[in-house]
């Protein structure tokens, strides 16, 4: 039993794009940018030259959030998408009837139609991958050569995450729809 | 009784597949029965292609995942309901100038609900898995349970009602009508409230729709009777239909007319002072032309045809309710793709898209040939129907 989260100290990120790829590699997950689970978002250019803006270039990797109220929960008509019970959002592809809701719903963008399944699938924090052989790191953090991600157990007051927790300051994404994203964008 | 007894006591006329074909020639009749035949031509070959391709086969995306096939399959449920409406008038309700229709319509709800089950198994990706689950892992907390699981008990009460109509017990009809009704209408809001219960949708979030499905389904309700009605009079109306029609003429303004006050105040307080997310979305949809279509063929010109003569010019209706119905079909269309206009990312405090788009949808061959062979399905069942039982009001009524 655990709470399991991410935080992502974005600003170090550098666009290599190596977790993309680690997260394609490690859960098999088919090519093209319309499949991924996780992928690195650019903030656009403000300004005209040669008057630009280079705080407005930021990298922002981002995924599903994770949410601890997931409206991909709420919408699901057969519980297929259900809280594991390390409070990961996972999806059931026995139950999956692929109608798509979650899709609709989820104010993330976070969840795409996987074509070797044919279900509605997401990031699972490598649960049924890496945790499940006992590993403590997700693909995507494991690979990172900036150490952008830190990947932990909130319920754990030493655990990494906890601890950058207390002393950084953070946001999650559109903290206001009431999702409680277990991402922390640290600033 | 037993049920087998029970079944065999329901009036029905004994036809052949010759009666099917024994209908007047004319220009109009064979034009519609080789659309129809074509259209179901073109729903064989939508479904194979589905079945070889599965959703590539359709134009949706990660970011448009609902399509044509789910306007479609609202397309019908609102017929379906509004039907239900105009039938319960007569029969539940006891307004006699409506008795005449309650047969014809409550069929015609039954038929239309399974013309849209029959496009939306199409577009659930596991509708068997679908079924199974349903009932061993409910998910209570999704409108889409209650909007499907509903409409399951829905249309068994419809069924029923009809078989009571058919035996002209019109008590038991009535009972089991108040609560077709009843089911149908906590079915219809449910499906208003999948999109109502979208909060990232701010363009689809709110009470609006689940209110405006259950309006927009009686004028739906209204064009599809002044349609069946007049094929089946050949527009020649006998005095109590011809009351009977100008009396739903009357109600189809006023609901019209709440409709234009509903829209009106949707897009008003959509746009009012720019929320993002909603008022972009309201602005743009009011540039768009197929909102326009709407805007015109379902308010506009049936308000003016109607009001002209306060709903005497029956013949005139008509054929509004027919342009009527495409319009309805738009508006369906335009309600699903509003709410997967605007890109999701966009919306994140800290943006990392370039520049804001809108989601692009069109409709991909597949979809559109299932869709027309809903349709197909629907005026084919229809006809069999009015063939095998009688759908017109008893004598004595
Ligand atoms: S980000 Fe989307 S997919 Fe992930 S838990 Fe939240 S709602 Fe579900
Ligand atoms: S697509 Fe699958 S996971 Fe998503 S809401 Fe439907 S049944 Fe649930």
């Amino acid at each position: 039993m655990a709470r399991y989260a991410m935080a992502l100290d974005y600003k170090n990120c550098i666009d290599c794009k190596a977790c993309e790829v680690a997260c394609k590699e490690e859960n098999g997950i088919l090519l093209g940018a319309d499949k991924q689970r996780i992928w690195v978002g650019h903030g656009e250019i403000k300004g005209e030259y040669p008057f630009l803006d280079i705080t407005s270039n930021t990298f922002m990797p981002s995924q599903c959030q994770q949410c601890e109220t997931a409206p991909c929960e709420s919408v699901c008509p057969t519980h297929a998408t259900y809280y594991d019970e390390n409070g990961v959002v996972r999806v059931d592809s026995e139950k999956c009837i692929l109608c798509s809701y979650c899709m609709v719903a989820c104010p993330y963008d976070a969840r795409y139609v996987d074509d070797r399944t044919h279900i509605v699938d997401k990031c699972n924090f490598c649960s049924d991958t890496r945790l499940v052989r006992g590993e403590t790191t997700t693909a995507c953090q494991a690979t990172c050569p900036t150490k952008v991600r830190i990947f932990g157990d909130l319920d754990d007051p030493e655990s990494e995450i906890s601890q950058v927790l207390r002393v950084r300051e953070y946001f999650t994404l559109k903290p206001h729809l009431g999702t409680n994203p277990k991402l922390f964008y640290l600033t | 009784m037993s049920i087998k007894e029970f079944i065999a006591t329901i009036p029905y006329n004994r036809i052949s597949l010759r009666d099917l074909f024994a209908f007047e020639k004319s220009p109009v009749n064979i034009l519609i029965a080789l659309m129809t035949l074509s259209f179901l031509v073109m729903f064989a070959l939508g479904v194979a292609i589905y079945l070889e391709h599965g959703h590539h086969a359709y134009g949706v995306s990660r970011q448009h995942p609902w399509g044509l096939l789910i306007a479609v399959y609202i397309f019908f449920v609102v017929s379906s309901t509004g039907l239900c409406i105009v039938g319960s008038l007569g029969d539940v309700f006891g307004f006699k100038d409506y008795m005449a229709v309650s047969k014809r319509a409550i069929f015609g709800s039954i038929v239309t609900i399974i013309s849209g089950f029959a496009v939306i198994a199409f577009e659930i990706g596991h509708p068997v898995t679908m079924v199974i689950y349903n009932v061993l892992s409910p998910g209570l907390t999704s409108a889409i349970w209650w909007m499907g699981t509903l409409y399951g008990i829905y249309l068994t009460f419809m069924v029923v009602e009809f078989v009571f109509l058919l035996r002209n017990d019109m008590r038991m009809a009535r009972y089991v009508g108040f609560f077709g009704l009843m089911f149908g209408l906590l079915a219809h809001s449910n499906l208003g409230g999948v999109f109502g219960f979208l909060n990232a949708r701010p363009i689809a979030n709110g009470v609006f729709y689940p209110t405006y499905f259950i309006l927009t389904a009686f004028i739906t309700g209204i064009f599809i009777t002044f349609i069946i009605l007049g094929f089946r009079y050949k527009l020649n109306f006998t005095e109590e239909i011809k009351k009977l029609l100008t009396g739903l003429a009357k109600i189809q303004a006023l609901l019209i007319s709440i409709l234009i006050f509903f829209v009106s105040w949707k897009m008003l307080t959509d746009i009012y002072d720019g929320l993002p997310g909603r008022a972009d979305v309201a602005l743009h949809i009011l540039g768009s032309w197929t909102f326009w279509i709407e805007v015109v063929l379902v308010m506009i010109v049936p308000m003016v045809v109607i009001l002209r003569n306060m709903g005497e010019n029956l013949k005139a209706i008509f054929w509004i309710s027919l342009s009527g119905m495409i319009g309805i079909f738009f508006m369906r269309y335009n309600l699903v793709h509003d709410a997967q206009l605007k890109p999701l990312q966009m919306l994140k405090i800290k943006e990392y898209q370039l520049a804001p788009e809108w989601i692009h949808y069109f409709p991909s061959a597949a979809e559109i040939m299932i869709s027309l062979g809903g349709l197909g399905l629907c005026i084919l069942l229809y006809f069999i129907g009015s063939k095998l039982f009688n759908l017109d009001a008893d004598a004595h009524h």
